[in-house]
């Protein structure tokens, strides 16, 4: 008896972890071959649509627009240029009211198990495209609820009087009146080309709504399947014009809790993570990369110039130059997003290297303050929005160290906060004396800093919440929308920004970063300046072979 | 009953007390016992004997380990959390919440079990058999589970869970009781009595009860060490315990974000629920040990 | 066995209706419309909702409703779910598969393990062996199963790197949904990865499944042993001795047999006890199945959901309970009797 439990006992732990070591052993035997084709990307939320043009959510154009589609033209390169994409190359006329693209004549569509496509693209997709958001009357205009808030917000309607189609694959667009951001808006993750053959098969059968859910454009990867709340899977688009993607499959984790993502992350499980939390940790792991780019945002301490004692601009040189940026950065970002010197971040084309930063000096702030009567110091307000964003992770803390930082120059801070909303609302409503808070962009063009933030009119609707209005300032945002000599706007942004340091509305603190993090065996760019990321360019390698090339490297 | 004293000079313990002499000599049990103690003191003095308060923290000391780690501080014993909030005064609240509610809910259960169960108990015939047929579906479902339902229902929050697992338990003491009753109703002693002329609720009260009441504490220590669990494990859901409260499971669930930067504000209320649990299963097991003994003496 | 099968039925059907009446009873529990509780259809226009209230037969008496109600439940129509908008039953079609999945993998490990440490633990009665067993036991029910799964997740995840943590196969694997049961899908699928896929799988269940078994198993040891102690103090069992029989005779022969009939019945009660471990362990270890969603329905208040999902998940239970009955009732006629009653 003795005997038989004593057998017993240590044989089965060891068949189970033999159990286990053999199928981990095949697993990973054979399992390489897929998986070395294929990159599972956890993402931090699930797509509302399968349409770029009726969403401004990143989490639906990160997933969708560039894996899907493309648009007419893109930006290109480290100074994000324009540069040709569907349309192989396009002209403005002097007056800037008609833009003629010519589109390439090597596009095809995807092809998938409910579509076919029978010809390649032309003319009549990009009209198609554009008349669904433009023409109230078109077939596809109230599908899907008929919102296209990119196209809302940036007044396209309005400005386009018609879409002409010269030639089977030359297309122009005839203004109102010029806009240089006309063009920058057309390179959007918002503006693509959907395919018009589809929409028509889709409009027989009777089932139109299905464009927006079983998608069908040019993009690198075509569609396979959704399961909703829980993974997109995409595969190559073997006939794509600018040459196959490297990965045959792609997979779109959907984890919204942010310890699974890190988890499946540090498990292996997934090869691409969004957002990760606990940078230390992915650190100091050998096999993974915590990577990042400055996105195109800007984090801010702004001030009533409408109320005592901010409707004096020495007073606001003074705070600001009494506000140490590099400690901010130091601890509410933890030293990862970029000082910002102006609101314009340095990713920014128009960016201008000569912008002059307004710098940390608490001793010609104290002088400012006796010039400006205040030797005495004051008490004021500042308001610190409740909740977390990219561009301010932390406004409570900040909003304490800039107490600390103005105590030293006999400036008493009180600290207020509201519910969201009731915050947004009472700032509208011009209550407060200073506040804390942040812009992200919606299109890399440069006027999407200016005119919503500082503009008058902005002021008048309340979203400018400096209540700042400078006529000069105003004048140059409309002389550079009216051109597009890309080096003359820069110009005109320079000298607008050169106004905001000296007037000094509001105190740019930071640019904060966009994070991702990968296994060291994903090569390739995924993250771009602008808009959602794009799995295009990226690739896997085995780690395993690097690491032999290396050790013969070596040896010889 | 003036008779009583008389007698008491040869002393013949009650069978309380008879139990209470086994239970005393298993030192397992024991240990298990004082854990229980302290635990209910705890629960009783955590505002007062709490370094810190359990909900405002301190910016300056985020995340600090605990006290035995290189970068630990010993007056943060066992480490702070995200927003500088002491770990053991938290932990020290949440013995109030996680361990002091489910001692409540599982008196509350046991005293409204032990009425409707000794009612039942003298019913006969159809009702009856309904009751039993009833008990068996509800006693079928798993605690947690209808504790879900039961939330679901209410909404989440720490009240809701509290009345959730306080129905959820009364069935199985209504059960317990019954048997028990039934069972000594059929002894000599109670026919005894019923000769003497005394009312089915006299022999209750006077003759069942002093001869059930360990049957119903070793139900009633397997009846909190699920409360507890059940408690912690809607907290950790959400279901239960809403933040800032530091209800055990709510604090290891708000650590999960951090799991993998400050494992302690994880492991530590998770060790923190075994502790309990583990406490009161050693008295219960003690219990039932001591019964054994009992009866085979 | 026929007035059993006649008891069980009844008991069946008395216990359905009281579960509809409850589920039926919560759409007026909850906030909101009832005819919207019912359906799930909040962007029901003004006609849409009046041919809701038509098919609820809402203008009607509370015994109509309650017959329309059932007519829909009878028919799979639970509604649709107000976050997703996607019909209820289909929804758990999808994910109940996996949870039973899961949780019968987790049963056989439970039984795999603890049935033979509880017989070891009452062969070797009152000795070390038996107290340590008994020890590890009581430590395994008290361990919180949320607890254990993020520290096995933490150990044989990330530190060992062994197995996955989240989800139940790799999503590189392109698998035909057909049952539901991964497993079974595998093999009826045509991919050329099948047995990686298998292998996969298999890897994925391991953590979760035994994270869930612990408790269950520990309870095994508790009932196998003391199943085994009285059937070793059985007068049975003293013949054989008698007879001649060797004690590992006796065990193999006799004792389990008798032993393994007295657990039978429990195993059924175990399994409700599994499924609701399961529902905790899903959400730990994102697995797709019915508790993760039914828990997920919580917090959105996804009304229709929850009442679906609270009646399905219930009669399941209720079926699973029924049937260990029958089977145990098979092997052992005396349970036939009966029970209660005066």
């Amino acid at each position: 008896m003795a005997v038989l439990t004593m057998s017993f006992k240590p044989t089965l732990p060891l068949l189970i972890s033999a159990f286990v070591s053999l199928l981990v052993g095949c697993n990973e035997g054979n399992k390489l071959s897929l998986s070395e084709r294929s990159i599972i990307y956890c993402s931090e939320g699930s797509p509302e649509t399968f349409n770029p043009q009726l969403s401004t959510s990143g989490t639906t154009t990160d997933a969708i627009s560039k894996q899907l589609y493309n648009s007419l033209i893109v930006y290109k390169g480290k100074n994000n240029t324009l540069g040709p994409s569907l349309a192989k190359s396009w002209h403005v006329t002097r007056d800037g009211k008609k833009i003629t693209f010519y589109l390439r004549q090597d596009v095809r569509f995807h092809q998938t198990s409910y579509f076919t496509p029978t010809r390649l693209l032309n003319a009549d997709d990009v009209l198609f495209s554009f008349n669904r958001i433009l023409d109230k009357n078109h077939a596809y205009h109230q599908v899907s609820g008929g919102q296209y808030p990119f196209f809302q917000s940036t007044k396209f309607t309005e400005l386009i009087e018609k879409i002409e189609k010269i030639n089977d694959y030359t297309i122009r667009f005839i203004l109102k009146r010029s806009d240089s951001s006309f063009v920058a808006n057309l390179a959007t993750d918002y503006a693509i080309i959907l395919s018009a053959e589809y929409g028509e098969k889709l409009l027989n059968k009777g089932t139109p709504h299905k464009i927006d859910i079983l998608p069908i454009g040019t993009g690198p990867f075509k569609f396979k399947e959704y399961r909703v709340g829980s993974l997109i899977r995409f595969y190559r688009h073997d006939s794509y014009w600018q040459g196959q993607a490297k990965i045959e499959q792609l997979v779109f984790d959907i984890t919204l809790s942010r310890t699974s993502r890190l988890t499946k992350l540090l498990a292996k499980e997934c090869d691409v993570s969004s957002y990760p939390i606990a940078h230390a940790k992915i650190a100091e792991r050998t096999d993974l990369i915590l990577e990042s780019i400055t996105s195109l945002n800007v984090g801010y301490f702004g001030f009533n110039t409408k109320k005592e004692p901010f409707n004096n601009k020495l007073v606001r040189q003074a705070i600001s130059l009494a506000i140490n940026k590099q400690a901010i950065i130091d601890t509410v970002y933890h030293s990862k997003a970029a000082r910002a010197k102006s609101i314009l971040p340095e990713t920014s084309w128009a960016y201008d290297t000569n912008t002059p930063e307004q710098g940390y000096d608490p001793v010609r702030a104290k002088s400012l303050l006796e010039i400006a009567g205040y030797a005495q110091g004051f008490t004021m307000d500042l308001w610190a929005m409740p909740v977390q964003r990219a561009y301010n992770p932390n406004a409570l803390t900040m909003a304490k160290l800039i107490q600390a930082d103005l105590k030293k120059i006999g400036v008493k801070v009180k600290i207020v906060s509201y519910e969201w909303s009731t915050f947004l609302r009472r700032l509208s409503l011009g209550e407060h004396q200073s506040f804390l808070l942040g812009w992200n962009a919606d299109t890399p063009e440069p006027d999407n800093f200016f005119t919503p933030m500082l503009s008058c009119s902005a002021s008048e609707t309340g979203n400018n919440r400096t209540f700042w209005c400078n006529k000069e300032f105003d004048q140059l945002l409309q002389e550079a929308l009216k051109t597009t000599n890309m080096k003359q706007r820069k110009r005109y942004y320079a000298q607008a920004m050169a106004i905001i340091n000296e007037e000094m509305p509001l105190l740019p603190i930071a640019h904060s970063k966009r994070y991702q993090a990968r296994g060291t065996d994903v090569v390739g760019d995924i993250l771009s300046n602008f808009g959602g990321i794009s799995f295009y360019q990226a690739a896997k390698i085995n780690t395993n072979n690097k690491a032999d090339d290396m050790v013969n490297k070596v040896s010889n | 009953m003036a008779r009583e004293k008389i007698y008491l000079e040869e002393v013949f313990p009650s069978p309380f007390m008879q139990l209470w002499r086994i239970f005393r000599k298993t030192p397992v049990a024991m240990v298990g016992f004082c854990c229980f103690i302290l635990l209910i003191l705890l629960a009783i003095f955590a505002p007062i004997i709490s370094p810190y308060s359990p909900v405002d923290g301190n910016l300056d000391m985020i995340l600090l380990p605990p006290a035995w780690h290189v970068d630990g501080n010993v007056s943060y014993l066992l480490g702070t959390d995200e927003l500088g909030r002491d770990m053991l005064s938290r932990l020290m609240y949440g013995t109030s919440l996680t361990f002091g509610l489910s001692f409540i809910v599982v008196f509350f259960s046991l005293v409204i079990g032990v009425v409707i169960g000794s009612l039942s108990a003298l019913t006969r015939g159809i009702k009856s058999s309904f009751l039993n047929h009833f008990l068996d579906v509800v006693l079928s479902i798993p605690s947690l589970l209808l504790a879900i339902i039961i939330v679901a229902i209410l909404g989440p929050g720490i009240s809701n869970t509290v009345w959730a697992i306080a129905i959820v338990f009364i069935p199985q003491f209504i059960h317990i009781t019954r048997y028990a009753v039934k069972e000594e109703f059929r002894k000599d002693y109670v026919l005894a009595s019923r000769l003497d002329g005394a009312s089915n609720f006299r022999i209750l009260y006077y003759s069942v009860f002093p001869n059930i009441v360990e049957r119903l504490m070793s139900q009633a220590t397997l009846a909190q060490s699920a409360a507890i669990l059940d408690i912690a494990t809607l907290g950790f859901l959400g279901l239960g315990a809403q933040i800032p409260l530091p209800e055990w499971g709510a604090i290891l669930a708000n650590g999960l974000e951090r799991f993998y930067i400050a494992p302690w504000t994880v492991y530590l209320p998770g060790l923190a629920i075994l502790f309990a649990v583990v406490a009161t299963n050693l008295v219960g097991e003690g219990i039932r040990h001591a019964l054994k003994l009992r009866k085979e003496n | 066995m026929l007035t059993f099968t006649l008891r069980r039925i009844s008991l069946f059907i008395f216990t359905m209706l009281v579960l509809t009446l409850l589920s039926f009873s919560l759409s007026f529990l909850f906030p909101g419309d009832t005819v919207i509780n019912h359906s799930g259809q909040i962007n029901a226009t003004v006609s849409e909702l009046a041919q809701l209230n038509q098919a609820y037969q809402m203008d009607k008496s509370i015994v109509n409703q309650y017959g329309a109600y059932l007519t829909h439940i009878l028919n799979g129509d639970f509604g649709q779910s107000m976050a997703s908008q996607s019909p209820i039953s289909k929804e758990i079609i999808e994910l109940l598969p996996a949870t039973i999945e899961l949780s019968l993998v987790a049963l056989l490990i439970a039984m795999i393990v603890g049935i033979p440490l509880g017989f070891i633990a009452a062969i070797k009665h009152n000795k070390t062996s038996d107290h340590v067993i008994l020890s590890l036991a009581m430590l395994g029910y008290s361990i919180p199963v949320f607890w254990l799964g993020l520290l096995a997740i933490l150990v044989f995840s990330i530190g060992l790197g062994w197995l996955p943590s989240a989800g139940k196969i790799s999503l590189l694997f392109e698998i035909e949904f057909v049952t539901g049961i991964q497993f079974i899908d595998i093999l009826l699928s045509d991919s050329p990865y099948k047995w990686q896929a298998f292998s996969n799988a298999s890897a994925h269940i391991i953590l979760p499944a035994c994270v869930i078994a612990l408790a269950p198993a520990t309870i095994f040891i508790r009932l196998s042993r003391a199943a085994m102690i009285e059937v070793l103090a059985a007068s049975y069992i003293r013949a054989a001795r008698a007879k001649g029989l060797s004690f590992q005779q006796i065990i193999f022969r006799h004792a389990i047999r008798n032993a393994l009939i007295k657990i039978i019945r429990h195993v059924g009660l175990q399994f409700a006890n599994l499924v609701t471990i399961a529902m905790v362990t899903e959400v730990i270890f994102s697995w797709p199945g019915i508790g993760r969603w039914l828990i997920e329905s919580i917090y959105q208040r996804d009304y229709t959901a929850i009442q679906g999902g609270l009646l399905v998940l219930s009669c399941f239970i209720f079926i699973i309970h029924i049937l260990t009955d029958f089977i145990y009732a098979a092997l052992n006629p005396l349970a036939r009797g009966n029970k209660y009653g005066s």
